[in-house]
Protein backbone atom coordinates (compact mmCIF):
# COMPACT_ATOMS: atom_id res chain seq x y z
CA UNK A 1 0.00 0.00 0.00
CA UNK A 2 2.97 2.42 1.08
CA UNK A 3 4.60 1.72 -2.01
CA UNK A 4 1.97 1.96 -4.28
CA UNK A 5 1.18 5.57 -2.84
CA UNK A 6 5.13 6.41 -3.35
CA UNK A 7 5.20 5.24 -6.95
CA UNK A 8 1.88 7.57 -7.36
CA UNK A 9 3.46 10.59 -5.46
CA UNK A 10 6.99 10.54 -6.40
CA UNK A 11 6.35 11.56 -10.10
CA UNK A 12 4.24 14.74 -9.02
CA UNK A 13 6.72 15.62 -6.40
CA UNK A 14 9.43 15.51 -8.51
CA UNK A 15 7.64 17.15 -11.97
CA UNK A 16 7.34 20.85 -11.40
CA UNK A 17 4.18 23.09 -13.08
CA UNK A 18 4.25 23.97 -16.32
CA UNK A 19 2.27 26.47 -18.16
CA UNK A 20 2.67 26.65 -21.97
CA UNK A 21 0.87 28.03 -25.23
CA UNK A 22 0.54 27.10 -28.62
CA UNK A 23 -0.11 29.67 -31.37
CA UNK A 24 -0.44 28.46 -35.29
CA UNK A 25 -1.17 31.08 -38.30
CA UNK A 26 -1.55 29.39 -41.34
CA UNK A 27 -0.94 30.81 -44.55
CA UNK A 28 -1.72 28.26 -47.02
CA UNK A 29 -3.01 24.47 -47.75
CA UNK A 30 -0.96 21.87 -46.85
CA UNK A 31 -0.46 18.07 -46.91
CA UNK A 32 2.28 15.29 -47.11
CA UNK A 33 2.29 12.42 -50.19
CA UNK A 34 3.50 9.36 -49.45
CA UNK A 35 7.38 9.38 -49.96
CA UNK A 36 7.54 13.55 -49.69
CA UNK A 37 9.82 14.37 -46.82
CA UNK A 38 10.63 17.24 -44.26
CA UNK A 39 13.66 18.60 -42.99
CA UNK A 40 14.09 20.47 -39.74
CA UNK A 41 16.99 23.21 -38.86
CA UNK A 42 18.31 24.94 -35.73
CA UNK A 43 18.60 28.80 -36.74
CA UNK A 44 22.55 29.70 -35.75
CA UNK A 45 23.08 33.26 -35.60
CA UNK A 46 25.97 34.67 -34.22
CA UNK A 47 24.73 36.41 -31.37
CA UNK A 48 23.89 35.19 -27.84
CA UNK A 49 21.28 32.82 -28.54
CA UNK A 50 20.97 29.57 -31.29
CA UNK A 51 18.54 27.07 -31.05
CA UNK A 52 19.73 24.12 -29.21
CA UNK A 53 20.67 20.80 -31.08
CA UNK A 54 18.68 19.11 -28.56
CA UNK A 55 15.44 20.45 -28.99
CA UNK A 56 15.54 19.76 -32.80
CA UNK A 57 16.37 16.19 -31.63
CA UNK A 58 13.73 16.30 -29.54
CA UNK A 59 10.65 17.23 -31.97
CA UNK A 60 12.93 15.20 -34.77
CA UNK A 61 12.20 12.08 -32.00
CA UNK A 62 8.29 12.58 -32.00
CA UNK A 63 7.59 12.94 -35.20
CA UNK A 64 9.27 10.35 -36.90
CA UNK A 65 7.05 8.24 -34.44
CA UNK A 66 3.49 8.20 -34.02
CA UNK A 67 0.51 6.59 -36.02
CA UNK A 68 1.08 9.10 -38.65
CA UNK A 69 5.03 9.29 -38.61
CA UNK A 70 6.71 12.06 -40.84
CA UNK A 71 9.71 10.97 -43.10
CA UNK A 72 12.48 13.44 -42.62
CA UNK A 73 16.05 13.96 -43.55
CA UNK A 74 18.50 13.94 -41.43
CA UNK A 75 19.89 18.24 -41.18
CA UNK A 76 23.71 17.32 -41.24
CA UNK A 77 23.08 15.21 -44.96
CA UNK A 78 20.87 17.76 -46.29
CA UNK A 79 23.44 20.89 -45.24
CA UNK A 80 26.07 18.91 -46.09
CA UNK A 81 24.42 17.98 -49.93
CA UNK A 82 23.28 21.80 -50.80
CA UNK A 83 27.08 22.97 -48.95
CA UNK A 84 27.36 26.12 -48.81
CA UNK A 85 23.94 27.29 -49.08
CA UNK A 86 22.43 26.21 -45.80
CA UNK A 87 25.30 27.11 -43.16
CA UNK A 88 24.50 29.68 -40.60
CA UNK A 89 25.71 32.81 -42.73
CA UNK A 90 24.80 31.80 -46.00
CA UNK A 91 21.58 30.10 -45.34
CA UNK A 92 17.91 31.94 -46.33
CA UNK A 93 16.31 34.13 -43.83
CA UNK A 94 13.11 34.05 -45.58
CA UNK A 95 11.01 31.83 -48.00
CA UNK A 96 11.12 35.07 -50.54
CA UNK A 97 15.09 34.25 -50.91
CA UNK A 98 14.28 30.36 -52.04
CA UNK A 99 13.56 31.66 -55.72
CA UNK A 100 17.14 32.87 -56.00
CA UNK A 101 18.89 29.84 -54.12
CA UNK A 102 17.21 27.14 -56.27
CA UNK A 103 18.48 29.28 -59.26
CA UNK A 104 21.66 28.39 -58.11
CA UNK A 105 23.35 25.27 -60.12
CA UNK A 106 22.64 21.94 -58.83
CA UNK A 107 20.25 22.90 -55.70
CA UNK A 108 16.52 22.28 -57.59
CA UNK A 109 18.25 18.64 -58.05
CA UNK A 110 19.24 18.26 -54.61
CA UNK A 111 15.98 18.92 -53.03
CA UNK A 112 13.72 16.94 -56.21
CA UNK A 113 16.35 13.88 -55.25
CA UNK A 114 16.00 14.10 -51.32
CA UNK A 115 12.12 14.99 -52.17
CA UNK A 116 11.88 17.46 -49.64
CA UNK A 117 8.38 19.37 -49.59
CA UNK A 118 8.90 21.09 -46.14
CA UNK A 119 11.89 22.80 -44.63
CA UNK A 120 11.12 23.68 -41.17
CA UNK A 121 13.52 26.30 -39.17
CA UNK A 122 13.17 26.03 -35.48
CA UNK A 123 14.67 29.62 -33.99
CA UNK A 124 14.24 30.32 -29.94
CA UNK A 125 15.84 29.06 -26.83
CA UNK A 126 15.65 27.99 -22.89
CA UNK A 127 16.92 31.00 -20.54
CA UNK A 128 16.61 31.01 -16.91
CA UNK A 129 14.85 34.58 -16.21
CA UNK A 130 15.25 34.15 -12.38
CA UNK A 131 16.91 31.99 -9.82
CA UNK A 132 17.07 32.55 -5.99
CA UNK A 133 17.26 30.91 -2.73
CA UNK A 134 20.47 28.77 -0.94
CA UNK A 135 21.13 25.53 -0.14
CA UNK A 136 24.16 24.09 1.94
CA UNK A 137 25.31 20.78 2.45
CA UNK A 138 27.69 19.30 5.42
CA UNK A 139 29.29 16.66 5.85
CA UNK A 140 30.93 15.03 9.50
CA UNK A 141 32.02 12.31 11.70
CA UNK A 142 28.26 11.89 12.90
CA UNK A 143 26.72 12.07 9.31
CA UNK A 144 25.67 14.90 6.82
CA UNK A 145 23.39 16.95 4.90
CA UNK A 146 21.48 19.43 3.17
CA UNK A 147 19.59 22.13 4.32
CA UNK A 148 17.42 25.35 2.78
CA UNK A 149 15.85 25.69 -0.63
CA UNK A 150 16.91 27.28 -4.04
CA UNK A 151 14.74 27.70 -7.07
CA UNK A 152 15.04 28.62 -10.75
CA UNK A 153 12.69 29.66 -13.10
CA UNK A 154 13.00 28.79 -16.75
CA UNK A 155 11.05 30.69 -20.26
CA UNK A 156 11.24 28.22 -23.15
CA UNK A 157 10.56 30.36 -26.18
CA UNK A 158 10.48 28.85 -30.04
CA UNK A 159 9.13 29.51 -33.46
CA UNK A 160 8.68 27.06 -36.18
CA UNK A 161 8.17 28.50 -39.83
CA UNK A 162 7.57 26.13 -41.88
CA UNK A 163 8.74 26.68 -45.76
CA UNK A 164 6.45 24.87 -48.57
CA UNK A 165 9.67 23.96 -51.11
CA UNK A 166 7.07 22.86 -53.88
CA UNK A 167 5.70 26.40 -53.84
CA UNK A 168 8.50 28.44 -52.27
CA UNK A 169 6.87 30.57 -50.07
CA UNK A 170 6.01 30.30 -46.22
CA UNK A 171 3.32 27.27 -45.38
CA UNK A 172 2.84 28.81 -41.72
CA UNK A 173 4.30 29.47 -38.36
CA UNK A 174 3.61 27.58 -35.15
CA UNK A 175 5.12 29.35 -31.51
CA UNK A 176 5.60 27.39 -28.15
CA UNK A 177 5.99 29.00 -25.17
CA UNK A 178 6.47 27.38 -21.71
CA UNK A 179 7.69 28.43 -18.55
CA UNK A 180 8.05 26.51 -15.31
CA UNK A 181 9.77 27.24 -11.93
CA UNK A 182 11.95 24.34 -11.02
CA UNK A 183 12.80 23.36 -7.02
CA UNK A 184 15.75 21.96 -5.17
CA UNK A 185 14.49 21.61 -1.32
CA UNK A 186 17.38 20.19 1.06
CA UNK A 187 15.39 18.05 3.46
CA UNK A 188 18.48 16.41 4.92
CA UNK A 189 18.33 14.32 1.26
CA UNK A 190 18.14 17.25 -1.84
CA UNK A 191 14.64 16.64 -3.16
CA UNK A 192 14.58 18.00 -7.02
CA UNK A 193 10.83 19.02 -8.17
CA UNK A 194 11.96 19.91 -11.87
CA UNK A 195 9.85 21.45 -14.61
CA UNK A 196 10.79 21.20 -18.22
CA UNK A 197 9.20 24.10 -19.82
CA UNK A 198 11.98 22.79 -23.15
CA UNK A 199 10.44 19.54 -22.89
CA UNK A 200 7.23 20.80 -22.81
CA UNK A 201 7.45 23.20 -25.78
CA UNK A 202 9.00 20.51 -27.74
CA UNK A 203 5.82 18.11 -27.32
CA UNK A 204 3.92 20.56 -28.13
CA UNK A 205 5.22 22.06 -31.21
CA UNK A 206 5.69 18.67 -32.64
CA UNK A 207 2.51 17.89 -31.70
CA UNK A 208 1.38 21.03 -33.61
CA UNK A 209 3.49 20.71 -36.55
CA UNK A 210 2.76 16.90 -37.73
CA UNK A 211 -1.16 17.95 -37.66
CA UNK A 212 -0.15 21.53 -39.68
CA UNK A 213 2.23 19.28 -42.52
CA UNK A 214 -0.17 16.47 -42.63
CA UNK A 215 -3.08 18.50 -42.74
CA UNK A 216 -5.16 18.22 -40.67
CA UNK B 1 67.00 1.13 -4.85
CA UNK B 2 64.33 -1.03 -6.22
CA UNK B 3 62.06 1.11 -3.27
CA UNK B 4 63.38 4.08 -4.71
CA UNK B 5 62.36 3.16 -8.15
CA UNK B 6 59.03 2.17 -7.28
CA UNK B 7 58.68 5.76 -5.23
CA UNK B 8 60.00 7.44 -8.93
CA UNK B 9 58.05 5.35 -10.88
CA UNK B 10 54.70 6.10 -8.82
CA UNK B 11 55.33 10.34 -8.24
CA UNK B 12 56.12 9.85 -12.24
CA UNK B 13 53.03 8.43 -12.69
CA UNK B 14 51.43 10.35 -10.32
CA UNK B 15 52.67 13.47 -12.02
CA UNK B 16 51.79 12.58 -15.43
CA UNK B 17 48.24 12.32 -14.37
CA UNK B 18 48.25 15.31 -12.81
CA UNK B 19 49.59 17.13 -15.87
CA UNK B 20 47.25 15.13 -17.97
CA UNK B 21 44.19 16.18 -16.15
CA UNK B 22 45.58 19.96 -17.09
CA UNK B 23 45.43 19.46 -20.78
CA UNK B 24 42.34 19.77 -22.98
CA UNK B 25 43.60 17.93 -26.23
CA UNK B 26 40.86 18.82 -28.77
CA UNK B 27 39.83 16.35 -32.04
CA UNK B 28 38.63 18.18 -35.06
CA UNK B 29 36.12 15.74 -36.20
CA UNK B 30 33.34 16.29 -39.08
CA UNK B 31 32.16 15.63 -42.57
CA UNK B 32 34.02 16.88 -45.58
CA UNK B 33 30.88 18.56 -48.15
CA UNK B 34 31.67 18.80 -52.04
CA UNK B 35 30.55 22.85 -52.55
CA UNK B 36 27.46 22.63 -54.96
CA UNK B 37 28.73 25.95 -56.98
CA UNK B 38 29.43 26.66 -60.54
CA UNK B 39 33.11 25.95 -61.31
CA UNK B 40 35.20 28.98 -62.21
CA UNK B 41 36.55 28.54 -65.47
CA UNK B 42 40.83 28.15 -64.78
CA UNK B 43 43.13 25.66 -64.26
CA UNK B 44 44.83 26.72 -60.78
CA UNK B 45 47.50 25.51 -58.83
CA UNK B 46 47.48 25.35 -55.12
CA UNK B 47 50.08 25.65 -52.24
CA UNK B 48 49.40 24.22 -48.88
CA UNK B 49 52.28 25.06 -47.26
CA UNK B 50 53.27 23.00 -43.93
CA UNK B 51 52.40 25.25 -41.61
CA UNK B 52 48.94 25.41 -43.19
CA UNK B 53 49.20 21.50 -43.20
CA UNK B 54 50.05 20.87 -39.99
CA UNK B 55 48.60 24.05 -38.21
CA UNK B 56 48.20 23.64 -34.42
CA UNK B 57 46.88 26.29 -31.64
CA UNK B 58 47.79 26.00 -28.11
CA UNK B 59 46.83 28.11 -25.19
CA UNK B 60 47.12 28.07 -21.53
CA UNK B 61 43.95 29.56 -19.99
CA UNK B 62 44.50 30.21 -15.91
CA UNK B 63 41.16 28.30 -15.15
CA UNK B 64 40.82 25.46 -17.64
CA UNK B 65 44.38 24.82 -18.01
CA UNK B 66 46.00 24.18 -21.72
CA UNK B 67 44.16 23.27 -24.60
CA UNK B 68 45.57 21.95 -27.58
CA UNK B 69 43.90 22.54 -31.02
CA UNK B 70 45.26 20.30 -34.32
CA UNK B 71 43.17 21.39 -36.95
CA UNK B 72 45.66 21.45 -39.86
CA UNK B 73 44.69 17.92 -41.24
CA UNK B 74 40.83 17.88 -41.31
CA UNK B 75 41.49 21.33 -42.33
CA UNK B 76 43.85 21.02 -45.57
CA UNK B 77 41.20 17.89 -46.36
CA UNK B 78 38.58 20.54 -45.77
CA UNK B 79 40.40 22.76 -48.92
CA UNK B 80 41.73 20.47 -51.11
CA UNK B 81 38.14 19.82 -51.10
CA UNK B 82 36.55 22.74 -51.50
CA UNK B 83 38.98 24.42 -54.15
CA UNK B 84 38.86 21.49 -56.52
CA UNK B 85 34.96 21.32 -57.02
CA UNK B 86 35.85 25.37 -57.34
CA UNK B 87 37.94 25.41 -60.18
CA UNK B 88 37.57 23.40 -64.09
CA UNK B 89 41.38 21.85 -62.35
CA UNK B 90 43.50 22.25 -59.94
CA UNK B 91 47.17 20.84 -58.95
CA UNK B 92 49.09 20.94 -56.49
CA UNK B 93 52.69 22.90 -56.49
CA UNK B 94 55.44 24.01 -54.44
CA UNK B 95 55.87 27.18 -52.96
CA UNK B 96 56.57 30.71 -54.76
CA UNK B 97 58.51 32.08 -56.52
CA UNK B 98 57.36 29.54 -58.94
CA UNK B 99 59.65 27.76 -61.57
CA UNK B 100 59.28 28.90 -64.75
CA UNK B 101 58.24 25.56 -66.32
CA UNK B 102 55.34 24.94 -63.49
CA UNK B 103 53.52 27.90 -64.60
CA UNK B 104 53.48 27.09 -68.31
CA UNK B 105 49.96 25.63 -67.82
CA UNK B 106 48.27 27.23 -65.51
CA UNK B 107 46.25 30.02 -65.02
CA UNK B 108 47.19 31.11 -61.51
CA UNK B 109 48.27 30.08 -58.18
CA UNK B 110 46.24 30.23 -54.69
CA UNK B 111 48.33 30.18 -51.75
CA UNK B 112 45.77 29.93 -48.37
CA UNK B 113 46.82 30.75 -45.39
CA UNK B 114 45.68 30.59 -41.61
CA UNK B 115 46.47 33.86 -39.59
CA UNK B 116 44.53 33.83 -36.64
CA UNK B 117 42.84 31.17 -34.68
CA UNK B 118 41.19 31.80 -31.59
CA UNK B 119 38.67 30.35 -29.29
CA UNK B 120 36.00 31.04 -26.28
CA UNK B 121 34.78 29.14 -23.70
CA UNK B 122 31.65 28.99 -21.78
CA UNK B 123 33.87 30.65 -18.72
CA UNK B 124 34.93 33.19 -20.44
CA UNK B 125 32.40 34.40 -22.57
CA UNK B 126 29.49 33.68 -20.25
CA UNK B 127 27.53 32.17 -22.81
CA UNK B 128 26.46 28.29 -22.96
CA UNK B 129 28.58 27.50 -26.22
CA UNK B 130 32.49 27.38 -26.91
CA UNK B 131 32.97 29.34 -30.14
CA UNK B 132 36.07 29.64 -32.10
CA UNK B 133 37.38 31.75 -35.30
CA UNK B 134 39.61 31.10 -38.25
CA UNK B 135 41.02 34.08 -39.98
CA UNK B 136 42.40 33.13 -43.51
CA UNK B 137 44.39 35.08 -45.81
CA UNK B 138 44.40 33.51 -49.50
CA UNK B 139 46.54 34.98 -52.28
CA UNK B 140 46.14 34.84 -56.22
CA UNK B 141 49.39 34.75 -58.00
CA UNK B 142 49.16 35.11 -61.77
CA UNK B 143 50.95 33.13 -64.61
CA UNK B 144 53.79 35.60 -64.22
CA UNK B 145 53.66 35.11 -60.38
CA UNK B 146 52.88 38.50 -59.53
CA UNK B 147 50.34 38.71 -56.51
CA UNK B 148 46.71 39.84 -58.13
CA UNK B 149 44.36 39.07 -54.87
CA UNK B 150 44.43 39.22 -51.39
CA UNK B 151 41.20 38.57 -49.30
CA UNK B 152 41.03 37.94 -45.56
CA UNK B 153 37.92 36.00 -44.45
CA UNK B 154 36.85 35.07 -41.05
CA UNK B 155 35.37 31.86 -40.51
CA UNK B 156 32.61 31.19 -37.29
CA UNK B 157 31.74 28.47 -35.11
CA UNK B 158 29.71 27.50 -31.81
CA UNK B 159 28.94 24.32 -30.30
CA UNK B 160 26.47 23.85 -27.01
CA UNK B 161 28.68 22.84 -24.65
CA UNK B 162 28.01 21.17 -21.63
CA UNK B 163 29.69 19.84 -18.18
CA UNK B 164 31.31 17.21 -19.58
CA UNK B 165 32.88 17.15 -23.63
CA UNK B 166 34.50 20.35 -23.75
CA UNK B 167 36.80 19.14 -26.30
CA UNK B 168 34.17 17.86 -28.08
CA UNK B 169 32.45 21.05 -28.07
CA UNK B 170 35.58 22.87 -29.13
CA UNK B 171 36.26 20.58 -31.74
CA UNK B 172 32.98 20.72 -33.26
CA UNK B 173 32.78 24.79 -33.09
CA UNK B 174 36.02 24.37 -34.81
CA UNK B 175 35.16 22.54 -37.18
CA UNK B 176 31.99 24.64 -38.34
CA UNK B 177 34.63 27.90 -38.30
CA UNK B 178 36.46 25.46 -41.05
CA UNK B 179 33.00 25.03 -42.83
CA UNK B 180 31.78 28.98 -42.30
CA UNK B 181 35.18 29.82 -44.06
CA UNK B 182 34.85 27.74 -46.34
CA UNK B 183 31.26 28.75 -47.37
CA UNK B 184 32.37 32.24 -47.55
CA UNK B 185 35.21 31.01 -49.85
CA UNK B 186 33.17 28.91 -52.29
CA UNK B 187 30.26 31.25 -52.46
CA UNK B 188 32.11 35.04 -52.63
CA UNK B 189 35.64 34.37 -54.28
CA UNK B 190 34.13 34.19 -57.97
CA UNK B 191 32.23 37.47 -57.39
CA UNK B 192 35.58 39.48 -56.43
CA UNK B 193 36.42 41.91 -59.19
CA UNK B 194 40.03 40.45 -59.23
CA UNK B 195 38.70 37.27 -59.85
CA UNK B 196 35.85 38.39 -62.22
CA UNK B 197 39.04 40.59 -64.14
CA UNK B 198 41.47 37.39 -64.21
CA UNK B 199 38.47 35.40 -66.02
CA UNK B 200 37.73 37.60 -68.41
CA UNK B 201 41.57 37.64 -69.35
CA UNK B 202 41.63 34.07 -68.87
CA UNK B 203 38.83 33.39 -71.18
CA UNK B 204 40.29 36.41 -73.94
CA UNK B 205 43.57 34.45 -73.79
CA UNK B 206 41.54 31.32 -74.97
CA UNK B 207 39.51 33.36 -77.44
CA UNK B 208 42.47 34.25 -79.02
Amino acid sequence: MIQRAVAILLPVLIAGCVSSRIEQSREGVTGIAGGEGMVILGRASYNDHQTEESFTDCISDILVKGATPIRLIPDQEFKDNLFPWFEPRTAPTSAGELSRLFAQPGVQDRIDEANVRYLTWIDGDTVTVDKGGSMSCTISTFGGGCFGMSYWEQDASYEASIWDLDNLTTAGQISADANGTSYLAGLIVPIPILARPGNAACKGLAKQLRAFVVGE
Amino acid sequence: MGHFSYQTHLAALVMGILLTSCTTNVRVEGTVPTPLVAKIPANIGVHFSDEFRTFHYQEDLKDSGTWKIPLGGKNLTFFQNLLSSMFTAVEEVSEPPFPDGEMQHLDGVLVPRITKYGFLTPAISGLKFYSASIEYQILLYNREGEVIGDWNIVGYGKSEGGSFGADEALGDATMLAIRDGGARIAIEMSQQPQIIKWVKNIEATVAE
